[in-house]
């Protein structure tokens, strides 16, 4: 009993020498504070900021990474909050919602004052970010789409990985790519999905899994890999303001993918997805062949068993990755705009991202510091050449779609996908339907 | 004076199958207990596992490749920038560590602060709830009761902007500030307690010219102990548990706790999976203190809990 | 604030004498009580709810200039068909979780008072582990056992022969499994507080009811039903408006998927605001219903429950 009364004294006292002072910190410099999501770059720019700070003494950069769900919370209940970082790490996905809510600062005018060249980096990068004339980041990577496959199981299927230079695919039937998907997928009883007594309902092994749970409007990693390649196009351009979900080509390619869990048995279904998802399958030894982004090489790579990465199928239109990238923009809240620019000059100068590219975690956008990247993986055996091929083919990529109502897009579509993957719908009911919501949004 | 029925004749039958019955119960007590912990081993388990392995043998029910590296790698004891180097960090791992014992402290602070003001200004308006009579006394309370329902993320951003305006981001205050004079959930409960405490005390103490005060002070608030540390413990270990606040206020090193620290170990790309490995593995380490402090005060709880109120 | 007294002698101070003479008035003395809840509640809970109605008549985004649109956003919410799944799906996760977490809760408290005290203080340290952990932990752990191909529990079915469950995976099965891992959480939670409740009944009533020849079953419906009402009380109503607002476990395991089968209402007020570029007006106005139909749901459960009165104090 005496603990507890001489607590709540103690309380009691506590609350009236409340508030005490926090803790002051001394700041006779500029302090930019700089926002990433992914941690496997936070030794990179770390490296970058330190090289920064000896070259521009008086300003201190403030690095605070955060997971990529929180981190997006985080950024716009800064906008709101008026707490956001200064300079932080953009995503063609989120920013055309950002410009329409003008939380971004338009650098082109500090671009010509200062006359930073925006032609060096790869082709169609830097223009991504340019809206109206206005410019809202400068590119520090890229990336495009590949396929990851388990070698091992490649080889005990007699598969040589070299067919993917060469595979091919279509709506209709499926094409090489699906021939090699069925010959390695494997049931209960050994029989892969070529032989007739294959039992399609007690697979073992899935001979391709994708991130359908996370597609949405996008597909980045999933669909539009096979949905472009028929010559389809997500809008009416960029900034566009009129989407095509309702295309026959789209509804054709997304009814062949979902029919490869839902008639074939040849990719997990849906619910096996919906869980750790494609990735973890894909680790756990459960399919052998999956499409992904040139980010989520270093993730391979820590897996048990030796994995490739080999070029997209060739639709009928040819061979088709999303081109993506993202840029480091300036909050208009912030109140040091001019330290700012000079550290986002400095992330989209070659100085950085030679370093970047040394980590060879990313492909950063200028051409010679990606080369880098993909040295430092040749040096220690790796060859992720499908993913710079692809982005230096003619023809070989699109752009992200960019246009306003992104967050909304994304909610609409991914019911969608998702009703079409759990085979409620059919593809092109489903999408008329939701093609129609989505382009309400524009009126 | 008991008011329980008589129940006028017990059958054999009746015995017997009470005893059924008892072992049946006991039976579905340890089915829980293997479902509480099944959970929790999975947790070691998995803290233990190289980050290669996790999502190999997944049914494996022993660490696979077993390390303590995970753990390492959450205390702190071991410089990333070295796996780096080793070329076997992958996106599995995060090469974040943490600066875990500045992050414990933090959490501490934190949780004891509000711990320590919600529960005393809690109790002390719950007992004026429960047996002072005053104008609006059940308007007031019952107002309280609707601050329960309000969805938290309404709360949020004003909140964040009065704790803005006080200059208060980025420090312990911040954090602490919106539950320590009170949450309606610990008024709610202490007043339950309150309500049933035997009138017949307080009476006699008014006889004896007791103040309202020396009520409180001497006489309920030794009747409900067990309560206020049931109380206390449920607080503490809510705030340590508390997730988005600290996450939007104190995101400062040096005010960061715990579970906002845990966070990096979670998705780092938008396909990405949490570095599992050490995610448990911060897990673990993190409810080590929580289960101290249970085991340490719930002994008390039950020890401090006497019936001198009641004849 | 309130003086204190060391043991034994009181300290005749000038303030301790005024506070005497305040004593005698109950109402200054009540409100002296709940002063510093009232200060705490004004600032972080009332102000915030108020101001969070008034946005709700208007068109806003928190950035740009708010616009008055009077009921606007309230008949948006009734033309838009996913806030009524919403409400329908919120209303599902809670008719699955609150039964089920009430029964094992009282359940596993009366049994962990049947053992001595050392087993029963190991017992429910072990009970409250599962609450220990923060819930996005919890979420992703559960979300790993429950994975349909490389998950636990589907290994565990198989052994005792029941074919593959999809879980989270499938609308049929999502959203009793995320009811399924908070009452994992929140269970052993919930029996400490009823096993605090079950403390403060005087043993002597068992005694009197046992000699009176009163079975287990009796007594529990006699005796310790009844007087853990306050108790109960406090548990249903928390829990019950505390399940009405599931959020962490969702945004976590589904993001509301699959095809919406679990957007709970909170969920769609956070989309509102984080993926719907900053839709302030409908997202409080969606709390605003939400609130009034938790006002509602908490009136009839102190109703029925009798929540004013206990009928411990009755007891000598």
């Amino acid at each position: 009993m005496k603990f507890l009364r001489s607590a709540i004294l103690i309380t009691l006292i506590l609350a009236i020498a409340l508030p005490v002072t926090g803790l002051a910190s001394a700041r006779q410099d500029v302090t930019i504070r700089y926002a990433l999501w992914d941690n496997n770059q936070l030794p990179a720019y770390t490296e970058c900021a330190n090289q920064f700070m000896e070259s521009n003494p008086g300003i201190t950069v403030e690095i605070e990474q955060l997971g990529w769900s929180d981190y997006w919370s985080a950024i716009q209940s800064g906008f709101v909050t008026g707490d956001a970082p200064d300079v932080f790490t953009n995503h063609l996905a989120k920013y055309p919602e950002f410009v329409a809510l003008e939380q971004l600062v338009d650098i082109q005018p500090l671009v010509e004052r200062d006359g930073v060249p925006t032609d060096i980096y790869y082709p169609g990068l830097a223009d991504l970010w340019v809206k109206d004339g206005a410019r809202y980041g400068l590119p520090k990577d890229w990336d495009t789409v590949g396929v990851v496959y388990n070698a091992d199981m490649l080889e005990a299927a007699g598969i040589d990985p070299a067919v993917m230079d060469e595979w091919t695919w279509n709506p209709e039937d499926g094409g090489t790519f699906e021939q090699v998907v069925a010959q390695l997928t494997l049931d209960a009883n050994g029989n892969n999905g070529l032989s007739p007594d294959f039992d399609k309902d007690n697979v073992v092994q899935y001979g391709f899994t994708t991130d359908w749970p996370t597609a949405a409007g996008y597909g980045q990693t999933s669909f539009s890999v096979f949905t472009a390649s028929t010559g389809w196009t997500y809008n009416n351009g960029l900034w566009g303001n009129e989407y095509y979900y309702d295309d026959p080509r789209f509804a054709q390619a997304i009814q062949w993918i979902a029919d490869l869990w839902l008639e074939k048995g040849y990719a997990a279904p849906y619910e096996d997805m919906a869980g750790l998802g494609y990735f973890a399958l894909f680790q756990a030894g459960k399919a052998a062949l999956t499409t992904d982004g040139s980010w989520m090489i270093g993730s391979y790579l820590g897996s048990e068993f030796p994995v490739g990465f080999g070029r997209l199928p060739i639709g009928p239109e040819g061979r088709k990755s999303m081109f993506n990238g993202l840029a480091d923009s300036i909050w208009v809240g912030s109140e040091h705009q001019e330290e700012a620019w000079q550290w986002v000059k400095f992330l989209a100068s070659a100085d950085c991202q030679n370093i970047v590219g040394q980590s060879g975690v990313v492909f950063p956008a200028i051409p010679e510091a990606a080369d880098l990247s993909l040295q430092v993986r040749a040096d220690i055996g790796v060859d992720v050449s499908a993913f710079t091929s692809q982005a230096a083919e003619e023809g070989g990529t699109f752009l992200f779609p960019i246009t306003d109502y992104g967050g909304e897009i994304t909610v609409i579509m991914q019911e969608a996908m998702d009703r079409i993957a759990l085979g409620e719908v059919d593809a092109e009911t489903e999408l008329k339907a939701a093609n129609e919501e989505v382009n309400a949004l524009f009126e | 004076m008991t008011t329980t029925q008589q129940i006028v004749s017990i059958q054999m039958s009746k015995q017997v199958r009470a005893r059924g019955g008892k072992m049946l119960a006991y039976l579905v007590l340890l089915a829980l207990l293997f479902i509480t912990l099944f959970p929790l081993w999975w947790v070691l388990r998995t803290a233990l596992t190289s980050p290669t392995f996790v999502f190999s043998h997944t049914s494996s029910l022993l660490p696979v490749n077993p390390t303590t590296q995970n753990f390492e790698r959450v205390l702190g004891l071991i410089d990333t920038s070295d796996l780096v180097g080793e070329g076997v960090v992958t996106s599995y791992m995060s090469t974040a560590t943490l600066d875990f014992w500045v992050f414990l402290r933090n959490s501490f602070i934190v949780s004891s602060a509000i711990t320590l003001g919600q529960t005393v200004f809690s109790s002390m308006a719950a007992y004026a709830f429960a047996r002072i009579k005053f104008p609006l006394r059940d308007t007031i309370f019952f107002i309280y009761l609707t601050g329960l329902m309000i969805p938290s993320i309404v709360l949020f951003i004003p909140n964040f902007v009065f704790i803005r305006q006080l200059g208060w981001i980025g420090t312990y205050q911040g954090i602490i500030a919106p539950t320590f004079l009170m949450t309606p959930f610990a008024v709610f409960f202490m007043r339950q307690f309150f309500l049933g405490l035997n009138k017949d005390l307080e009476e006699a103490a008014i006889i004896d010219g007791a103040t309202r005060i020396g009520l409180f002070w001497r006489i309920a608030l030794p009747l409900v102990k067990g309560p206020i540390l049931t109380l206390a413990i449920l607080t503490f270990i809510g705030s340590w548990n508390e997730y988005l606040w600290p996450l939007l206020v104190g995101r400062d090193e040096n005010v960061r706790v715990l579970t906002v620290a845990l966070g990096i170990f979670r998705e780092q790309t938008p396909q990405g999976s949490p570095d599992w490995a050490g995610l448990m593995a911060g897990t673990a380490v993190s409810i080590v203190p929580a289960i101290v402090i249970f085991l340490f005060f719930g002994r008390k709880v039950v020890d401090s809990i006497q019936f001198s109120g009641f004849k | 604030m309130v003086a204190g007294q060391t043991r034994g002698k009181p300290k005749r101070s000038v303030l301790f004498k005024l506070l005497n003479r305040l004593a005698d008035n109950e109402a200054v003395i009540g409100y002296l009580f709940i002063l510093p809840s009232l200060i705490g509640f004004a600032i972080f809970f009332a102000y915030p709810a108020l101001r969070a109605v008034y946005i709700s008549f208007l068109d806003w985004n928190l950035l740009s200039d708010a616009k008055y649109v009077g009921l606007d956003n309230y008949q948006t919410l009734v033309a838009d068909e996913r806030f009524w799944s919403s409400l329908r799906v919120t209303v599902l996760y809670v008719v699955w979780n609150i039964p089920v977490q009430t029964v094992l809760a009282v359940f596993m408290a009366v049994m962990l008072e049947r053992f001595s005290t050392p087993v029963s203080s190991i017992m429910r340290g072990i009970m409250i582990l599962p609450w220990l952990m923060p819930n996005v932990v919890v979420a992703l752990l559960w979300m790993w056992i429950l994975d349909p191909s490389i998950g636990l529990m589907n290994e565990f079915l198989k052994l005792v022969g029941i074919g593959k469950q999809p879980f989270i995976g499938s609308p049929a099965q999502a959203i009793q499994s995320i009811a399924a891992i908070n009452i994992w959480r929140h269970a052993g939670y919930t029996s400490i507080l009823i096993f605090a409740g079950l403390k403060t009944i005087p043993k002597s009533l068992y005694e009197a009811a046992s000699i009176d020849g009163a079975g287990d079953l009796t007594q529990f419906r006699k005796i310790t039903l009844p007087l853990l009402r306050p108790v109960l009380v406090f548990v249903l109503v928390t829990s019950v408006i505390g399940s009405f607002q599931v959020f962490d476990t969702v945004a976590v395991t589904t993001s509301g998927g699959p095809a919406g089968s679990t957007q709970v209402i909170i969920y769609y007020i956070f989309q509102q605001v984080f993926e719907r570029r900053i839709k302030m007006g409908i997202a409080t106005a969606a709390s605003v219903v939400l609130f009034a139909i938790l006002i509602t749901v908490t009136i009839v459960q102190m109703r029925l429950l009798r929540s004013g009165e206990s009928d411990l104090a009755d007891y000598q």
